[in-house]
Formats: C-alpha cells, structure tokens, sequence
C-alpha cells in the first residue's frame, strides 16, 4: 500500500487558513494533522515531511506580521525548522505563513510590509513561474493565475541590488506579471538555497477547483479541466516528497 | 436628607447592605419619580413599565435590588423584547383603521408558520434561536442571521462597525451547539461621501466619508482576521441617514442536523469562555432604545466596545472543537445586557445560581450590576456536563482562551445570583415575560400619483449620468478590502466576469461536506419606502428572492430575514409606515413560499439637530439564503460570450416611482411600481427548469437603474457589445421611453442564452411575460439599444464601465 507523506500544519492565534489548505493537502494525498502551537514540541516533527504555516493573521498580527508567531515558535522549539530542514523536510508558507517565515529566517532576507496601496487587496493575479524546478511548482506552466489577500504582501530587501540578486540568483521563484503591492522586482515568492522552504503571498489553497476561478469560462491548465492551478501546487509538492522519499 | 436637592434619586432611595450592590425602595414612589429613576439608571423603562414593574414587586412584598432592575431593564429593553413589533396598534391607512395585534405575530410568524406547515422538513429552527436552520442535505443544515449596530456605528465607526459584526458572528457560533461561520454580508446606509460641512446640521456628528472610512475598515478587521469571506453587500446613500448611519452585519453558518437542538438540564454546569469582563459597554441594549443627540457622542462612549477578533477567533476554535466532541448541552453568545441575557435565556426554564466572584475581571472594582451587564464582547457561555470539564478546560488550553465556570443549572426555576457572599439577584423568570403590551397609533396616506415623464432627448447622456449615481456605481474599492476568498468555498463572487470586476447579483458558497451549495443576498429600497412603504416591502422580497433563484438557488428552497430600521415609532406616520412595510415584505414571503427564519429592528433612528429632529426614512434589508441542488446550476450575472442572445423575464411597467432616474428628475411622489407575486413567482421557476435544463448562460437582475444599466453592467465582463432592440418589451401601454430604459420594475431578469437554445427557454416562458431582446456581438464594443428603427442608446462600454468603476473610487 502507498504510503501517504505527513504534513503538519502550524496552527498560531488568529491563523485561519488551516482547514481549506489542509482539505488541499489530503486532496493530493497527504495525511495532515493541525496542531495549535500550544502543542508544538520539538519531537512533533518526527516522521513529518511537511510543515505548513498557513494563511491567516497570527496574534492579529498588530505588531509586524508574523513577528509575535515567530518568536512563539522559537521559544518552543528553537531552531528545529531549520534541522527539520536540513534533514530533508519541506516547508511551505503561504500568505501570513510567509510572513512568518521571513521573521524565522527560513527564506533569504527581506520583510513583507503595507502594500504600496495602503489598503487590503483581496484579487486575482497572474504569476510568473520562475522556478519550473522548483519541487513546489513542476506542474505549474509559466504563466498562472491564483488570488492573493493580504494587507502586508509588500516584499522589500536592504536594497533594491539584494532583490535583483534574488531574481538573477533563483531565490524569487515567483513574481507577479503586473504591478500589485509595490514589491521589489514583483516578487511574490521565494524559496531558500535547498529549494524545500517555500513562501508565497498567493494563496493556491483557495484554486484548487476550475469553478474556483472568477471567470466560469477560464480554459484550465493541466491535463484535468476539473482542477484549478492550486491543485497543481499541491500536487507538485506531493509529487516531489514522495519521490524524495 | 432624602429631600436634599444634591443627592440623586438613586441615593435617595437607596439602601446598601454591601458596598457591591444595593436595595431600591421603589414601592412608595410616584410614577414621575419612578420615570426620574429609570432615566438616572438608563434603564430606558417607560412609566407603564416602571409602574409594572413596582406592582410585581408589591407582589413578591419585597424591594428590588439594583442588579435585579437592571436585569428586568435588558430582559424588557426594545433591543432584547422587541416591544413595539409586539405592540397592539390602531393603524389607519387611507382613511379606514385596522387593529393590529403584533406586528410579529401577525405579519412574520404566522406567515412563516403557514409555509412551515407547507414544507415539512425545509425550516428546522426558526425565530427562538440565535439564527434560523434550513435544511440543506440529510446531515447538515445552514443558517443565516443579521444585525444592526446603528447607533455605536454613528458615535464611534470603526469600533461600532467591528463589534457589530463580532457580535453576529457570535450569534452564529451560539446558534444551535454551535454552528462554523461561512460567510458574512454587509449593508451600509450613509450620507453622500460628497456632502458638504454647512449641510450637517448639528455639532459633533461625523462626516459621512469618515463613517463610511470607519465602519468598512471595521468591518473588514474583524472579518478577515476571523477568516470568514465577506461576501455579500450593498450600500444606500441618502441625506436621511447623515445623522443615523445605518450598519447591518450578517453571518451564515452550517451545522450538522443533529447539533441543532440543546438543552439546560439540572445539574449542568455554566461556564464562560474567551474575554474577561470589564466596564466596557455597559447599557449597549438599552442606549440602543434611545435616540440620539448631540450629547450622545459625549456621552454614550461607555456603551461602545472595542473588539478584539483574535480572542474571538480563539473561543471559535474551541466552541467547534468542543461541539465536535459532543460536550456541549447548550451555548449562546454574550451580546446585548451581557451574562445577564446569556445566562437569563439558559436558566429561563431550568433555573440555576451564578456566582459573580467567578467572573474574571479586566479591571478591579466592578459592583454587582456591572459585572452581570456588561457587554465586553468575545464571550460565549455554555451549559455542560461536569463530566465533561476536564477535557473542556484541555481544550481551552489547547486553543488558549480562557474557561470559566460560573455557576450551575439547578432546576429552581429561580435565577439566583450571588456576589460576595450575597444573594444579589433572585428572580422567578417565568413572571418577567410579560412586560406591558405597548399600544400604540399609526397612519398612512397615499402620497403618489401620476407624473409626466420628462421628455428626454440624449438618452446616452442620461444613462451615463446614471453611472456617475452613488446608487449605481461599483463598490468594488470596498469589496476588495474585504477577503471574500477566505476559506477556499466562494464559487460565485462579489466580482466576476472575464476580468474580475463586473458585477455580480448573489454569491455562492461551497459547503465542505456536500454536494449542495448556499447562495445568500440582500436587497434594499429605502428611496421606494419614501412614497409608497408596502410596495418597498414587496419589492425587498422580490429583489432578494430573485437574485437568488437567478444564480441558481431552488425556488422552493428558500429562507428570509427581515431587518427594520425606523425612526420615532411614537410618530404616527412614521410607524405607518413601518405597518406597511411589515404588511408588503408579508404578502410577498407568502406568495413566494420563503419563510421568516429570523429577523430584528432598531428604532429611534432619529437625530435632534439645529433645524429639528431628523428621522431616517423606514428602511427594510432582506437578506436570504437559498439552496442550490448541484454545483452546475451556478450562474453569474455577467455576460459570457459574443455569440449569444439576450432575452427578458418580467414586465415592464410605467410607474417610475424610487428609481434612480426618478430622483435625478425629481419627479417625486410618482407611482412606485406594484409586484405581481403570483405571476413573478410562476416566472422564477420556470426559470429554474430553464437552469435545470442547462439553458442559461447568464442572468443579471434589474434593479437600480433599470433595464438600461442592467444590460450594460452584464456587459462590463467584457465579452462583447450588445445589439438591442425593445420593440417587443412585455409592457404597458402607457411605458414612456424613461420607464422601458430606466424604469425599476420589479421581477424582471436578464438572461443570456446560446442560440440554438433560444426557442426551448420561449416555450418554457409562454403565457408569461417573456422576449428575446436581442444579442451580444464581438463586432464592437457598444451598448447598442434600438426601438425599432429609433436608436435610444449608442455608447462605449469601456466609457459607461469606467464611469461606474470611478464614482466611489474617489471617495474611498
């Protein structure tokens, strides 16, 4: 029988994106657990292949997001992503996660701050696949739409050559095709040196079905009509855990 | 010293056997001492219901507490008893008079039981619960429930607008053991974002763009932070609602059939979870059975809280989490009078003993009356079996919020509430239902009649002006504040169309767990309701049921809330026209077979300003909910291809009345359309074979603007430009050109249809009111309306959209 890969989803105060990405997870054949951080132990992670920081907004994220959730993981598990990581796990962090991510110095530098509009933006957006090796995005074409929801999506470095390094250098694995939230280079998704720690503002937990789309008459990518790009990401990730193993 | 003129009656009549909490010597007062008592408290208890008051307690030969008055003040407010829709009242409409005994019971209830007895099986809950439960497959049930937080909206937006959707939210999370928010509807009433300074006339009154600023970014922290999709919304501007901004919150849940009944039993332990309490917002339900004034913003700062959506969003994990494990016998939320209401409706039958030295405090120093009342927000309070509290308290801690056991069910019948070793409150609940019937006068009169249509020349010119209308034109900057993805299950969005930004009629919601879908809307017409309240009511129904079954809801399952907000209801033309309204929104839910599942009114929005006081007009948001058997019967509003024809269902009449174009003419007092319930009704399910059948592309409803704008927002997806010809519009004889273009006659959609399946979807419509009107081309990119060999209309899409795309952009 197939052995069905273990994710488990990081669940801070005030995340609330955990049941539909992990309705995604098991979609694509994942067994997941949602564990609330109160119960995060260091011995959790074992036989884990995947922890998910999923969207949401973790302590209300009134200080800069994702900070107090940061913190909060280090203190009780110091630095066990980092070896959890290096042992060969995966780690996803999508939205709020990302931002979190960044505060754990999971992802290369730089933080997620106000978009350039100052407000909340809630819309569809067409990324460019810049990392079609990536473990998280080999099902995915070059060009793809998901939605994004998110007040602080706002990518910024030390300087703008850090962000250019990030473009020429592989880290930015995603961009947007369009102008969104003023993040440096467009970028909307980064991935670390190993290529097993990804974070995106998007949200491919919310497109996993065609009717997802706003368009009833979007043509669909893949080889399932039925399917929406987010399950394609999922699926790739899936995919490259299962092989790993 | 009990006549010293520097004590308060409060001191004059009180006596203290602790420092907490006080005995009041009421029964020798007079009823202007007792009025003077009620006001120093702010119980807002008329004199009837002060003197009732003293007679149940010459009843019991004893004096009442403080927490007890304060405690019969929340259970009798308007906020919590609904007095005046209980009210018998003499109501006289064009010259004849009709006695009315309930609103409620008359017009909402029975109505609704009628259809009840008619679907057996469709209602499981209506009216008793914090929401209503309709059945949506074998094992789970939806529900759907909407409130108003007026007046803490108008002193203090951003809060007020914050805590009103927490609070309905909560509603959801204490409906039945506890059912998972879904999504979240909005609907706002302001003064225009363009009003200006010399137009306000009273001090300290907050310009309408800043509530309007406030209230959307309150309503979008706490609903994104919670994680439920925004989904649903409308927005109405008018000068009435300056002084009383109108906010309406709504929530929908899903729940499994057999979680929906609960029940206290002797025993039971009562427990609190999620904030502490503190002095934040004491007297919320009786400041909101008051009107405002200037003094208001000074003053009833206490009665507006500031929300905290991660300590909510925490009890919800809980709550659901518990409910999953079955250890819930029974949960409602802590809103209006606090543990006092909460506690009160648990312990009604059952009876039981709080002790207030359990509740955990914000702050010390809180007195008896003040811990039972207040109003802190994230509180839900649940009964349980003490078996159970172990694991309950894990999993508080698991979710960290807080547990607090209060007290226990008993089986007295008596509420009974102790504070430091003293008895603070003993109260047989079962003698408190019956606060005074309230009698009451009304009247309406006809105020329409026949009006010349203008004659217009630059019919283009008057349909961009109409895009330009802060009635018309998008939200879409206050959509997308709003994260209406949230939770993966939002099929049918505030926006769609090929680029994302067309309108859209109802949304629709994926239910994890079914194959079936939900689909909610909110209809409103306040501008109707000016001239002619019956037929807003009417028309409310109409609005609401028909985007519904446009977007693929079954017409045969479908549920309604009714929201009222009024004025003085002591003024008798203005409670005519509640009287009408309530008889209008009636005779449609029953001719439609969509029952009442709930509902709630706010009255005293009325404002004393400088030039005297300003009432808002009767207003009246429907929102509903409809069941949608298979996710291929979903359908959007906008237009999908460039090959297909356009056709119309519904009747286009000559009446002009509450439309847009009827306020940019001034054309007042004119003939507000009728709705013909019976033949609109026949109409929407033929409609819903069509969709069965797969025949419907897309179908937009007609509403403000008329047929006009509609056709032209189908087109903003995009798609293609329009040729339209109106030489066969079902209408009547006298429609001028105005009424067929801009004209808002109920009942009517927009459907687009492939060719090839044009003759199949006639046949279904014959012998009603049915037309092709013409068809979509990709040959330019125009709305193009002709009248035979007239043509009205000829403008650029890309022109009319973005007009429409920019008129609160500005603003907001």
């Amino acid at each position: 029988m197939e052995e069905r890969p273990c994710a488990i989803l990081l669940k801070f105060p005030g995340t609330n994106c955990d049941a539909e990405t992990a309705r995604a997870l098991e979609e694509v054949g994942f067994v997941t657990e949602t564990l609330p951080v109160s119960a995060l132990k260091p011995e959790k992670l074992v036989g884990v292949s995947l922890v998910v920081l999923s969207g949401g907004f973790s302590y209300g994220d009134y200080v800069m997001s994702g900070r107090i959730a940061s913190l909060v993981t280090e203190q009780k598990i110091g630095k066990t992503l980092g070896d959890f990581r290096d042992n060969g796990g995966y780690i996803l962090g999508i939205c709020n996660g990302f931002q979190i991510l960044t505060q754990l110095d999971l992802l290369p530098s730089g933080s997620l701050v106000e978009n350039a509009s100052g407000r909340f933006q809630c819309q569809w957006v067409t990324l460019k696949n810049l990392a079609p090796t990536s473990p998280f995005l080999t099902h995915l074409p070059a060009e793809f739409e998901f939605p994004i929801a998110h007040a602080e999506g706002r990518l910024v470095t030390k300087d703008a050559a850090e962000a250019a390094g990030y473009l020429s250098g592989g880290a930015a694995a995603l961009t947007y095709r369009d102008e969104v939230n003023g993040s440096f280079e467009r970028i909307a998704g980064l991935q670390d040196e190993s290529g097993r720690v990804f974070g995106l503002m998007p949200h491919p937990e919310r497109f996993l079905h065609r009717q997802d789309h706003y368009d009833p008459d979007w043509k669909g990518t893949g080889e399932d009509e039925t399917r929406g790009s987010g399950y394609y990401f999922f699926r790739s990730l899936h995919e490259s855990i299962t092989k790993s193993n | 010293m009990s006549d010293s003129p520097t004590l308060s009656i409060l001191d004059q009549i009180a006596e203290a056997p602790a420092d907490h909490y006080r005995v009041l010597k009421i029964s020798d007062l007079d009823g202007d001492r007792l009025l003077e008592l009620s006001k120093f408290m702010k119980l807002s208890l008329s004199r009837e219901d002060m003197l009732a008051i003293q007679e149940i307690y010459r009843g019991w030969e004893r004096e009442p507490t403080d927490v007890e008055l304060e405690v019969i003040a929340q259970t009798w407010s308007e906020h919590c008893k609904h007095r005046i829709f209980g009210a018998t009242i003499t109501h006289e409409i064009d010259g004849a008079t009709e006695t009315v005994d309930s609103l409620f019971k008359t017009y909402i209830r029975d109505v609704s039981q009628r259809i009840f007895d008619k679907k057996p099986g469709f209602v499981l809950s209506a009216f008793h619960d914090n929401a209503g439960f309709i059945t949506l497959d074998d094992n789970l049930a939806v529900c759907l429930k909407a409130e108003t937080h007026n007046h803490p909206s108008a002193i203090e937006p951003y809060a007020g607008a914050n805590t009103g959707l927490g609070g309905v939210i909560r509603d959801i999370l204490g409906a039945g053991k506890g059912a998972k928010p879904i999504g979240s509807l909005d609907v706002f009433c302001f003064g225009a974002p363009d009003t200006t300074m010399d137009h306000i006339k009273a001090e300290d009154v907050i310009h309408p763009l800043g509530v309007m600023r406030g209230v959307v970014r309150g309503v979008r922290d706490y609903g994104n932070r919670m994680g439920i999709p925004t989904i649903s919304g409308a927005i109405q501007f008018d000068d009435s609602y300056i002084y009383n901004p109108l906010v309406f919150c709504g929530t929908a849940g899903v729940i499994p059939i057999k979680d929906i009944n609960k029940k206290v039993e002797a025993g039971m332990k009562v427990i609190s979870v999620g904030g502490r309490t503190g002095r934040d917002g004491l007297h919320g339900a009786t400041f909101s059975s008051a009107a405002l004034d200037t003094e208001s913003h000074e003053s009833d700062q206490q009665a507006v809280q500031i929300g905290n959506p991660i300590e909510e969003k925490k009890a919800a994990d809980f709550v659901l989490a518990a409910r999953d494990k079955g250890l819930i016998g029974f949960i409602t939320d802590c809103g209006a009078g606090g543990y006092s209401s909460a506690a009160g409706e648990m312990l009604e039958e059952c009876g039981g003993v709080i002790d207030l030295d359990q509740v955990k405090l914000k702050e010390p120093g809180l007195v008896s009356w003040e811990v039972f009342i207040s109003e802190s927000q994230e509180r839900m309070v649940l009964a349980v079996n003490e078996s159970a509290l172990p694991e309950l308290r894990k999993l508080a801690d698991l979710y960290e919020t807080e547990l607090t056991e209060l007290g226990t069910a008993d089986g007295s019948g008596i509420l009974k509430v102790t504070h430091h070793g003293n008895t603070v409150c003993q109260l047989d609940c079962s003698k408190l239902h019956d606060a005074p019937v309230r009698k009451l006068k009304a009247r309406w009169e006809k105020k329409t009649g026949p009006v010349d249509a203008p004659v217009l020349t630059k019919l283009g010119e008057v349909l961009k002006g109409l895009f330009t209308d802060f009635a018309i034109v998008s939200r879409e900057p206050i959509i997308r504040e709003y994260d209406h993805e949230v939770q993966g299950n939002t099929v049918l969005k505030p926006l769609a169309g090929a680029p994302g930004d067309a309108p859209q009629d109802a949304s629709v919601l994926r239910i994890s767990g079914s194959k079936r879908l939900m689909s909610m809307s909110v209809a409103i017409l306040p501008e109707w309701g000016k001239t002619d309240p019956y037929a807003m009511g009417a028309a409310c129904v109409d609005e609401c049921v028909r985007q519904l079954v446009a977007s693929g809801a079954d017409p045969d399952r479908l549920a309604i809330l009714d929201n009222f907000c009024m004025g003085n209801p002591d003024a008798e033309e203005e409670l005519g026209a509640l009287v009408e309204t309530v008889k209008g929104i009636a005779a449609a839910a029953e001719a439609y077979g969509a029952p009442f599942v709930s509902g709630k009114d706010s009255f005293y929005n009325y404002f004393e300003t400088e030039d005297g006081p300003v009432s808002i007009p009767v207003t009246i948001l429907i929102s509903g909910m409809g069941i949608i058997e298979d996710a291929k019967h979903v359908t959007g509003a906008s237009l999908r291809r460039s090959d297909s024809l356009l056709a119309i269902i519904g009747h286009t009449q000559s009446a002009l009345g509450g439309s847009v174009f009827a306020r940019r003419h001034d054309l007042a007092n004119a003939e507000v359309p009728a709705t013909s319930l019976d033949e609109a009704f026949k109409c929407y399910r033929q409609y819903y074979e069509a969709v069965k059948e797969g025949l419907i592309l897309s179908a937009h409803d007609v509403s403000e603007g008329g047929l006009a704008v509609t056709l032209a927002e189908a087109a903003f997806s995009g798609k293609g430009g329009l040729e339209i010809d109106l030489c066969s519009l079902p209408m009547d004889d006298d429609a001028s050109k105005a009424a067929m273009l801009f004209g808002e006659s109920p009942s009517r959609l927009v459907i687009e249809v492939a060719p090839e399946n044009l003759e199949r979807v006639a046949k279904l419509f014959e012998g009603l009111p049915f037309a092709a009107l013409g068809r979509s081309t990709p040959g330019h990119s125009n709305l193009v309306v002709e009248w035979g060999k007239e043509t009205l209309i000829n403008e650029s899409l890309t022109d009319l959209k973005s007009l429409w795309k920019n008129g609160l952009a500005q603003y907001y």
